[in-house]
């Protein structure tokens, strides 16, 4: 992990007992990561009674350092030895490095979900509805009867969703099916490799 | 006159402007059962994609006939065939349709001919006309695993991207990309089984059975 030196100033004051003392120390670390989890970066993160007393400059230093470290981690997947290894090199007490450690083991894999939606993909879709109707006639066409599908994907893209509607005959929807099925099948034996 | 008693009140009364105009174009050609003929299959064609005004002005030159007439001619056959055809009408009501009009039986059997062949391909554009939703054509899928991305290294997500063909009327087709996981696909499966099996339900069958 590769990390700038204004995080490596930053860390080094987060480890710094007469920087932030020991009943400060865990409430930062909670509430950096607590500031990547919430949705749009919650403003308050650092207005807690226990923050109260800090110098405003050196706790947003230390909170934008600290969070940058909990991204580069996560982003290589980082082990205890190699998190124990770099927080040392930046003076960080053994019992401190533990109280991160145990942090960083708790949200984790959260973390990972989080930065691994991160990136632009196709709409993904959550769930379908479906409708079973018998046409009879309409507007044009006398005497249509014939059985139809309306289908309703509903779909989820960057945060707003969408639905993508059609109709189907019975046979188009079990050819629809057994792709699907054809796919989950592949999706099985992938797995098994 | 069958065909236009059925029609709403709208129509018919245009409807009527149409096959009068069809008696007037069609009387004075009535010997040309061939030009008859290929007049009913431009009406098709035009059906099918939309009229163009150059046809009508080809044909109205070779013809020597003012274009109005071609045209009336033509829109008058169009909508004999599409009004016959949205009503399924037989063979027998067709031709007591025609007979009205007053042409040669040559002319009517050619008509009744021209009705029977095409009414398959009538309806089915005619089916296209009012569904304003695509309809499902194919699905093709791939199957990828995320690996890594620029946020985050050493990741292993499934995913299934699916590319979904659909058509919509007479105008070609549009395709949408969407991906699922796993987990998802089996839970859409299952749904869409279910779905299948509301078909054979003693309900649905007796519906089927029962309208017709």
């Amino acid at each position: 992990m590769e990390l700038s030196e204004s995080v490596q100033i930053g860390l080094r004051s987060f480890a710094d007992p007469s920087c932030l003392d020991h009943t400060v120390f865990p409430a930062l670390v909670d509430a950096s990561f607590r500031s990547l989890l919430s949705a749009h970066g919650d403003p308050g993160v650092l207005d807690q009674p226990e923050l109260q007393h800090i110098d405003r400059v050196l706790l947003k230093q230390s909170h934008a350092a600290a969070a940058t470290f909990i991204l580069e981690a996560t982003k290589h997947n980082a082990d205890r030895s190699t998190i124990s290894s770099c927080l040392e090199e930046l003076n960080f007490s053994a019992e401190r490095i533990e109280i991160f450690y145990n942090t960083y083991q708790t949200h984790k894999k959260e973390l990972a979900r989080l930065l691994a939606s991160i990136g632009k993909r196709a709409p993904h879709v959550n769930d379908v509805s479906w409708r079973l109707q018998y046409h009879i006639k309409n507007g044009q066409v006398d005497k249509v009867n014939e059985p139809s599908y309306l289908i309703s994907l509903n779909t989820e893209n960057e945060g707003s969703s969408e639905d993508v509607n059609f109709t189907c005959t019975m046979e188009q929807l079990q050819d629809l099916v057994g792709k699907l099925k054809d796919a989950a099948k592949s999706v099985e034996k992938a797995s098994q490799m | 006159m069958l065909v236009s008693t059925k029609t709403s009140s709208r129509s018919s009364s245009s409807g009527e402007n149409l096959l009068t105009a069809l008696c007037q174009w069609l009387i004075p050609w009535s010997p040309f059962e061939k030009v008859v003929a290929e007049f009913g299959r431009i009406a098709l064609e035009f059906l099918r994609r939309g009229s163009s005004p150059k046809i009508y002005e080809a044909a109205a030159r070779k013809l020597c006939v003012p274009v109005d007439m071609v045209q009336h001619g033509v829109e008058g056959l169009m909508f004999l065939m599409t009004e016959s055809s949205k009503h399924m009408i037989s063979e027998v009501d067709f031709l007591d349709s025609v007979l009205d009009l007053g042409f040669g039986d040559e002319l009517h059997q050619i008509l009744v001919q021209l009705y029977l062949q095409h009414k398959r391909p009538i309806r089915s554009i005619l089916s296209q006309v009012p569904s304003t939703l695509p309809a499902y054509q194919n699905l093709e899928w791939r199957l990828d695993v995320q690996l890594a991305s620029r946020s985050i290294r050493q990741q292993v997500i499934p995913t299934l991207t699916m590319r979904l063909l659909l058509t919509r009327g007479c105008d070609g087709g549009s395709s949408r990309v969407l991906q699922t996981d796993p987990s998802t696909l089996l839970h859409l499966i299952s749904t869409l089984e279910v779905a299948l099996a509301a078909m054979k339900t003693s309900h649905s069958r007796r519906i089927l059975r029962n309208i017709k």
